[in-house]
């Protein structure tokens, strides 16, 4: 009996193979467009403009108290109701780079607010202009703060993309319904969709703990 | 024109009537002082007097609530005053050196005349090394701060400020972080710097480098400018109340 799944399984690879596909491209793409725009976010939100600020608190917010579920329904079903047809794949993408962004810009105000306001001060008094002090004072050191936790995040926002499965997308979550249809083994054709989950985030679990190890030491040495 | 000097002034530094409230509490109260080129004012007083505030105003680290601040010839506060511009002329070191850690010393020597005053890379790195060796420190170029002792980061932090080669310097209790046998070796620098005709406001209660080196010591209390003269004679001859309670406290040490 489950030999037969197992072999019934298998003839499923290219399928599998697809859904995992899916779901690295879709993370890839969603992770360096949030993290831009992530970034973007947050150099902004700890600008001088408290509208600016104000709004993209409130966004973020807004979207982090919110079910990702519920905003990528919103976004693939409501948005056509004002003209604004999307292909499932780029309502995946707009939904996931929106999610990735708002949890990295709390991540990058973090750390900009980490960094002491001595070394604004000292960037100020040289004459550097905003964008000076920011790219070549304040991110260099708040980047030892950002990194870990932005890494961890970019974890559970390759599981969060298991979400789009639900628009049609054919993930490995949606490869794991599809199959199930065939294989009537829930435990073990689930069983198989995380184990492909875990093999895409196990390495940046690794590499978070790394860089939290390494940016303690550096922590370590670096007075401020 | 808004931004030229008074007539009864020329002075590099000039306050006029100038205050500043933190809330309730009047930081700065009547500000009246003049700084002229090439002279080196000693600013001290207890802690709370508004010493380091009334420093940090004249590069616009804080801002004034009345009065006028006028600068190199530009108004503070005035639409037409290019502040980040005017900052580039006023060097200023902070008690706590506040060095770039993630720079080596030439890197923080050089960050600001290569971004903002635009000099090449290399003709920087060249400066840089030169101010280096000229603070004593032409060894520790590629050190990063962490490396270096609170008196070697100091001596970066003036090298810093003069990379920019600017017509005023500041000094925000220079040696109070440090070491009492790094003192000195702050100190002999910016003597140095003095004697070459910087103009220079140095908030400090180092009498030794106030009688080597300065025209002027200002004391300052609650917020007020208490009392002002030579070193000679604010030292031997206090005129008021405040100035001996002050000078017998610093000097029973």
């Amino acid at each position: 009996m489950i030999w037969q799944q197992l072999q019934s399984l298998a003839g499923s690879y290219p399928l599998a193979l697809r859904g995992l596909g899916m779901t690295v491209v879709l993370s890839l793409i969603s992770l360096v467009l949030g993290t831009l725009l992530g970034f973007g976010l947050g150099i902004l939100r700890t600008g001088g403009n408290r509208l600016i600020s104000a709004a993209i608190g409130a966004w973020v917010d807004l979207i982090r108290g919110t079910p990702f579920l519920v905003q990528i329904f919103l976004i693939f079903f409501i948005l056509p109701e004002f003209g604004i047809e999307l292909d499932a794949f780029t309502a995946g993408i707009i939904a996931l780079t929106n999610l990735a962004a708002c949890f990295i810009c709390e991540i990058v105000v973090a750390g900009i607010r980490s960094v002491p306001t001595g070394q604004v001060e000292a960037a100020l008094a040289s004459g550097l202009s905003r964008w000076q002090r920011m790219r070549q004072v304040v991110l260099p050191q708040a980047m030892r703060i950002v990194l870990p936790p932005l890494v961890g995040q970019y974890v559970l926002l390759i599981k969060d993309s298991s979400v789009v499965s639900a628009i049609g997308l054919t993930d490995l979550t949606r490869v794991g319904w599809l199959v199930v249809q065939r294989v009537p083994n829930g435990l073990l054709v689930f069983f198989l969709v995380g184990v492909g989950y875990f093999i895409v985030c196990y390495p940046l679990i690794m590499l978070a703990r790394r860089l939290e190890r390494r940016m303690g030491a550096a922590h370590g040495e670096v007075q401020l | 024109m808004t931004s030229s000097p008074s007539k009864n002034g020329t002075g590099m530094i000039e306050f006029r009537g100038v205050n500043k409230w933190f809330g309730a509490l009047n930081v700065l109260r009547d500000i009246t002082l003049s700084v002229e080129p090439r002279e080196v004012v000693v600013v001290c007083g207890p802690s709370g007097s508004g010493k380091s505030t009334l420093i940090r105003c004249i590069n616009g680290l804080e801002t004034i609530k009345d009065g006028d601040l006028v600068v190199d010839g530009q108004r503070l506060g005035d639409p037409a005053t290019n502040m980040t511009r005017l900052r580039t002329e006023i060097g200023f070191v902070f008690q706590s050196f506040n060095l770039y850690p993630h720079k080596t010393a030439l890197e923080n020597v050089t960050l600001a005349p290569i971004h903002v005053r635009k000099i090449p890379r290399t003709e920087a790195e060249q400066a840089g090394r030169e101010l280096l060796a000229k603070v004593g420190l032409a060894d520790k170029v590629d050190a990063y701060p962490a490396q270096l002792s609170g008196g070697q980061q100091q001596r970066v932090a003036i090298a810093r400020c003069l990379g920019m080669r600017p017509k005023i310097m500041l000094f925000d209790e220079p040696t109070s972080a440090l070491d009492p046998e790094m003192i000195s070796e702050v100190l002999d620098v910016m003597v140095a710097v003095a004697e070459e005709g910087m103009t220079m406001m140095v908030v400090t209660h180092e009498m030794g480098f106030a009688r080597k080196v300065a025209q002027r010591v200002v004391f300052m209390d609650a917020g007020a400018i208490v009392e002002s003269g030579t070193p000679d004679e604010f030292f031997s001859d206090p005129k008021t109340d405040r100035s001996r309670a002050f000078l017998s406290r610093i000097l029973r040490h």
